[in-house]
């Protein structure tokens, strides 16, 4: 980060001896890209130099899993592929569920390394995906905040995009999510989208368009840029800002944007039959009215017309507004999804739909990670968004919108500081970028920066008036001030690249499938316990062996274990996790009707207690309980789980209900190692309140080093109650069968039988059962 | 033109292979001239695999000199022989060569051709050593957690010749006092993990009387199912060798539930299961890596010896009876060490397998050896029988017409195997070139490519603001 600032620094006097030449400039641009390329990249590896090249997590082995499905079976099987691995019974279509731009991605460059015989397995390519596609973010958002200032401004925001721990945390390599290339795509998208405002040409609006198609193809968050473009629009609209060049890039964009979006299959025709996607149809249908107005409008402009083109304008919104309401009523179009309401009803999730409220990064942000994932900008960039309204065009209008959106989302939300860290680092770049000029800049010299505004950012000559040069910049500061400043706001900068490397260092470089932790004399422990057991469940089971757990697993067991699961990260059948939540709350008889119901092989639970691990199930146990209670409210209550006074414990004062849950019983089964009273349970600081039980309809399988995962068999029906016999010895069970089978028989058939069995009768059998048994 | 040159020698090969089977296939005749004096007999049955070893003394009774003796393994064995070989007294490897014998089908017989004649009414002393694998079959089949393996050995109490013996001693070494029952065949007699049986005398060609033995084997109980051995020859000074391994317990099977609280709590718990091995490898290896298509497997601690690196492999599990387990072993090595050139004409020695652990059994192992692009006239020397598969290519990097890859697959293979395989080829020297030079060639067009666009106005129309 120093390193930008102080070619920056170079920068503006060096373009005083130089200002003919492009040469220079551009060559410190690429230097400080390519700088900031390097640093983002690198500051991700520090979970591959720690632990190992390995994918993250959780949804990331999902998309590693099909990105080596299409490897392997080619791109149209991969579109129509049907896992019958997953929600077992139902299966998946994957091909008709996903996102598939980071398959295509990753599946691409693996093409084309390949065809150059560069034999690099598709494990690695998906590993350092997301640390490569952060250097083209950082080129994009240079390319953005450039429209938006200058390229001293871009300069700054490329950096701190690089290094900003809020962007970091989604894309360290081996965290192989959309999100990794998405925000490249949206920023890409915006500068696209600026450029084609600027210069009103359909090339411009085109390739918005195309960005646009990837970032469909890329990530859910799509609807972010197709509500936040028709926003801009009509805010110009209202700021009577309506020009031919907003009129072309937006309808261009629009429509070529549409047809492009619809050609994902996840996508298919939600964006012309959900309320999300209205919003752009709506202003669509609102720009072609004002420009029908407008056309009217320049054909007599001498009449009554300005009266006129309000009235009309308003009226057209008026009734595609009206328009769009009747036709949700109507059910043509979807009323908004529940995923979509909870972000104007923080409390909805909570209510309607545990199991969004249930994942921890859908919880509402706190200001302390506000500053964790942002630090200084996060003070910054309100300054750049000022000067963005105070000095306003067509684009700062659209980068404010763009901030005041995310900063709402990202308050929502911790998983949308995602969107909000962009913008935040245009809008710093932009305060950075001002306060340099103002520090640095000599009294005497004319503004050089401007000239080449002008010249670089193809404005046209009707904005240039609108346009205020800085007057600040002029105002003479004095040496001390001036020298004050810079080693503050220097010192400043240094500290945030510090907290950037310690934050994703610390904080965001940690695989979660591999645990390391550290003795008293600084030595490292690895604890591999998830990848012990799923490695035991990929060798040591059927091939078809049918594996239950929480959901949160079916990823890694689908990548890892390669077993069928029941319910898996891609929540899209509550009722199935329901089902699976009400076997695990339940006691094991009920629980065994579920699971022979589900055909279920094997159940796997993660249990910490051992190790003082915090994320394990007893801990989740209670979500299962309320998204059971959602779709069983007769079977499961979630009161019975929690002691009279409310509270949620695992010792003797827990509830009979949750002693004699399946949860409790899997995660303490035989559990008497641990803490110095044995069985103690270092998670929740207790003694376990029901020991030394016995398990009757399963049986542990495997419990890995340091108890962390445990599977369990579940016994067929024959392996309970009584022990199994061979054919050979179950002389008696044989004439039981026979006679519930005869009862079933007809008359004649019976009689047949039964001398039959008369006849297999002879005492010699009896007799060897019996040497046997000694 | 390669895979064409490569098919025919690859044919040629066949036909050579093919001839020299022909001409072992001859039929020997047994000689009644030669008679055993005395047969010493060692049978190691204390790990999971059967090593035989017997000192034989064989006599020449009859007038002319003899040059060649017959070895002899009966039917019921001959499946599960591994490995079988013969020493002088010298401690010299003599040449063994498969043969029959008319009027018996069903048994499989060495021919152990002498370096010297034995003269009428001389002698001569020959240790043969023979491996059987799987000839210990766990009874019960299935065992819990806690409880001891027991295996069953069935094979003869006699040496099993073609030859009268006149006298005859046989020890088994179990290494285990807890004999559950043995064959009492007097005289016999029970001694610190010992079984020492005989002497018997006067005991005719072919005689079968069955040993058998039942006893507690706790011994891993270990079988790579798959081994696949990949060399890739580079001539910038390295090989590498990737080994991806299919292993399996293949003792008795667990019966019931594991229990990690018992296995943690007693280390005397799950006697016949396999923590951990250990692995050998060349003392020049170096960039080890142990890993599995889940990634690193951090269990394993690698020391360097003097003239070897010991890697205390750990699976991520233990290994119960039945339970299986993969993994990939790389490695590297200098060049130096194992290929040896004089102008273009190379000569690679390398071992056909190498140590996985100690007694190890190999149901299949596929070795590749991947040459440097460009090599032609490859010769193959093997050291033991192998099943040569057709050539292939493989391209890796800056490759343009693909590396030759020699292929060759071998069943049943034990410890006795690792020997070196001799391969020749030659390689012009200055195809060492084509590599940076392509690297060299590329870079320059890309840059004469960046030279001509940015010298060059492609535009079609000038944009406004420039054509003042």
């Amino acid at each position: 980060m120093p390193s930008a600032a102080t070619e920056n620094k170079a920068n503006v006097p060096k373009k005083g001896i130089f200002n003919n030449t492009t040469g220079f400039s551009t060559l410190i641009t690429v230097t400080v890209l390519s700088l900031a390329w390097l640093a983002g990249f690198a500051s991700r590896l520090f979970a591959v130099i720690r632990f190992e090249s390995i994918i993250h997590e959780f949804d990331p082995w999902f998309n590693y899993r099909s990105t080596a499905y299409m490897v392997q079976h080619g791109f149209y099987n991969f579109l129509n592929w049907f896992d019958e691995r997953a929600w077992y019974p139902l299966g998946r279509i994957v091909g008709g569920t996903v996102y598939p731009g980071l398959m295509i991605t990753s599946g691409t460059i693996h093409w084309i390394l390949h065809t150059l015989n560069i034999p690099i397995h598709i494990r690695d390519i998906c590993v350092f995906l997301a640390p490569v596609f952060s250097g083209l973010t950082a080129i994009a958002t240079y390319l953005l905040t450039s429209e938006l200032w200058s390229r001293g401004a871009g300069l700054f925001a490329a950096c701190f995009i690089a290094i900003i721990p809020g962007y970091s945390s989604r894309s360290v390599a081996g965290s192989y999510d959309n999100e990794g290339i998405a925000i490249f795509a949206l920023q890409f998208t915006y500068y696209l989208w600026l450029k084609s405002i600027k210069s009103g040409s359909i090339f411009w609006s085109i390739c918005t368009a195309l960005s646009y198609f990837y970032m469909v193809s890329a990530w859910g968050g799509y609807v972010f840029i197709i509500n936040l473009i028709p926003l801009h629009v009509f805010v110009l609209l209202i700021m009577g800002r309506f020009s031919q060049r907003l009129f072309v890039s937006y309808s261009v964009f629009y429509i070529v944007g549409l047809l492009l979006s619809m050609q994902i299959p996840f996508v298919g025709f939600q964006p012309i039959r959900t309320s999300e996607h209205m919003a752009a149809s709506g202003v669509f249908a609102l720009l072609m009215a004002i420009g029908a107005l407008k056309y009217l409008h320049s054909l007599n402009p001498k009449g009554q017309w300005k009266q006129l083109l309000i009235l009309g304008g308003l009226v057209a919104a008026v009734t595609v507004f009206l328009a769009v309401v009747l036709l949700t009523y109507m059910g043509i179009i979807a009323p908004w999804s529940g995923r979509f309401y909870s972000l104007w009803d923080t409390g909805y999730a909570k209510i309607h739909i545990p199991i969004i409220a249930s994942v921890s990064e859908h919880q509402p942000t706190t200001w302390s990670s506000f500053f964790f994932d942002l630090h200084v900008l996060v003070c910054t960039f309100p300054v750049g968004l000022w000067y963005c309204i105070k000095n306003v065009n067509d684009e700062r209008v659209f980068v404010a919108l763009y901030a005041l959106s995310a900063v709402y989302f990202a308050g929502v939300m911790v998983r949308l500081m995602l969107t909000l860290t962009p913008v935040v680092c245009v809008l710093a770049g932009i305060a950075f970028s001002i306060l340099l000029d103002l520090v640095l800049r000599e009294d005497e010299t004319p503004a050089p920066t401007q000239e080449s505004d002008d010249k670089n950012l193809y404005d046209k000559a009707g904005k240039l008036k609108k346009r205020t040069p800085e007057p600040v910049g002029e105002t003479g500061l004095g040496m001390n001030v001036r020298s004050g400043t810079l080693i503050a706001f220097m010192i400043l900068l240094m500290l945030f690249s510090v907290h950037c490397t310690w934050a994703t260092s610390n904080a965001y470089s940690s695989p979660s499938i591999v645990l390391a932790s550290y003795g008293n004399d600084g030595s490292r422990k690895i604890l591999d316990d998830f990848r012990e057991a799923y490695g035991w469940l990929s060798q040591n089971t059927a091939e078809d062996a049918r594996v239950m757990s929480w959901w949160d697993y079916g990823y890694q067991i689908a990548g890892m274990g390669n077993r069928t699961t029941l319910v898996d990260n891609n929540t899209w059948n509550n009722s199935h996790i329901a089902l699976v939540g009400k076997a695990m709350a339940s006691n094991e008889t009920a629980a065994y009707n579920i699971m022979t119901m589900l055909d279920v092989d094997y159940v796997l639970v993660i249990f910490g207690g051992a190790i003082g691990y915090s994320g394990d199930d007893i801990n989740k146990f209670i979500w299962m309980v309320r998204i059971a209670e959602g779709e069983h409210p007769k079977d499961i209550h979630e009161a019975d789980y929690f002691t009279e006074r409310g509270e949620y414990r695992i010792d003797s004062e827990a509830s009979k209900t949750m002693l004699n849950s399946l949860m409790y019983k899997l995660s303490y089964y035989r559990y008497d190692s641990g803490g110095s009273p044995p069985g103690f349970d270092r998670t929740r600081g207790a003694l376990p309140g029901l020991r030394g039980f016995k398990l009757t309809y399963l049986e542990e399988a495997y419990t890995t080093e340091h108890w962390l995962v445990r599977i369990y068999r579940v016994k067929k029906p024959d392996e309970f109650n009584r022990p199994r016999l061979p054919l050979a010895k179950r002389t008696i069970q044989t004439s039981n069968v026979m006679s519930k089978k005869l009862a079933v028989d007809i008359g004649h058939m019976t009689s047949k039988r039964r001398k039959g069995a008369l006849k297999n009768k002879p005492i010699l059998v009896k007799g060897k059962k019996v040497t046997k048994l000694d | 033109m390669l895979p064409a040159m490569a098919k025919i020698q690859f044919f040629a090969f066949i036909l050579l292979y093919v001839a020299s089977n022909c001409i072992s296939v001859n039929v020997d005749n047994i000689s009644s001239d030669v008679r055993i004096k005395n047969v010493d007999r060692s049978i190691d049955i204390s790990s999971q695999l059967v090593k035989i070893s017997s000192k034989i003394t064989f006599e020449n009774a009859g007038k002319v000199p003899v040059k060649q003796f017959l070895l002899a393994v009966e039917g019921a064995a001959k499946n599960n022989l591994a490995f079988i070989g013969a020493r002088d007294s010298n401690n010299k490897d003599l040449r063994l060569v498969e043969t029959t014998v008319k009027g018996h089908d069903n048994v499989k017989f060495y021919r152990v051709e002498l370096k010297e004649p034995v003269n009428a009414a001389a002698s001569v002393v020959i240790t043969s050593d023979a491996v059987f694998s799987k000839a210990l079959l766990p009874h019960p089949t299935a065992i819990t957690q806690q409880e001891d393996q027991l295996v069953k050995y069935n094979s003869n109490l006699y040496f099993y010749t073609p030859y009268k013996v006149l006298t005859q001693k046989t020890t088994v070494v179990l290494n285990t006092k807890s004999v559950e029952s043995f064959t009492k065949v007097k005289p016999f007699s029970q001694q610190d993990g010992n079984i020492n049986y005989g002497p018997y005398s006067n005991i005719e060609p072919f005689t079968e009387k069955e040993l058998s033995l039942h006893y507690k084997n706790n011994s891993p109980f270990l079988t790579v199912t798959r081994l696949e051995r990949l060399i890739e020859v580079s001539h910038w000074g390295n090989i590498a060798i990737e080994e991806i391994i299919e292993i399996e317990h293949s003792g008795a099977k667990l019966k019931g539930p594991f229990s990690r609280y018992d296995y943690q709590q007693d280390h005397h718990s799950g006697p016949a299961s396999v923590r951990s091995y250990k692995t050998l490898l060349p003392a020049s290896a170096s960039d080890v890596y142990y890993r599995d298509t889940n990634g690193n497997i951090s269990t394993s601690n690698m020391k360097v010896k003097k003239d070897s690196v010991e890697l205390d492999l750990r699976p991520r599990y233990p290994l119960f009876g039945g339970w299986r387990s993969h993994y990939t072993l790389g490695y590297n090595v200098p060049s130096y060490e194992y290929l040896y050139h004089s102008g273009n004409e190379y000569l690679l020695k390398m071992r056909a397998v190498d140590h996985v652990f100690d007694d190890m059994q190999i149901d299949e192992l596929v070795t590749k050896i991947i040459l440097p692009e460009g090599s032609t006239n490859i010769k193959i020397n093997f050291p033991f029988a192998v099943t040569r598969l057709p050539d292939s290519l493989h391209y890796t990097y800056l490759d343009t017409k693909g590396r030759p890859v020699i292929t060759f697959k071998k069943s049943n293979v034990v410890e006795n195997h690792i020997q070196d395989f001799q391969l020749r080829y030659t390689f012009p020297r200055i195809l060492m070139l084509q590599e940076p030079l392509l690297v060299v060639g590329f870079l320059y067009a890309l840059f004469l490519c960046v030279i001509v666009y940015v010298r060059l106005d492609f535009s079609i129309h000038k944009p406004e603001h420039l054509k003042e």
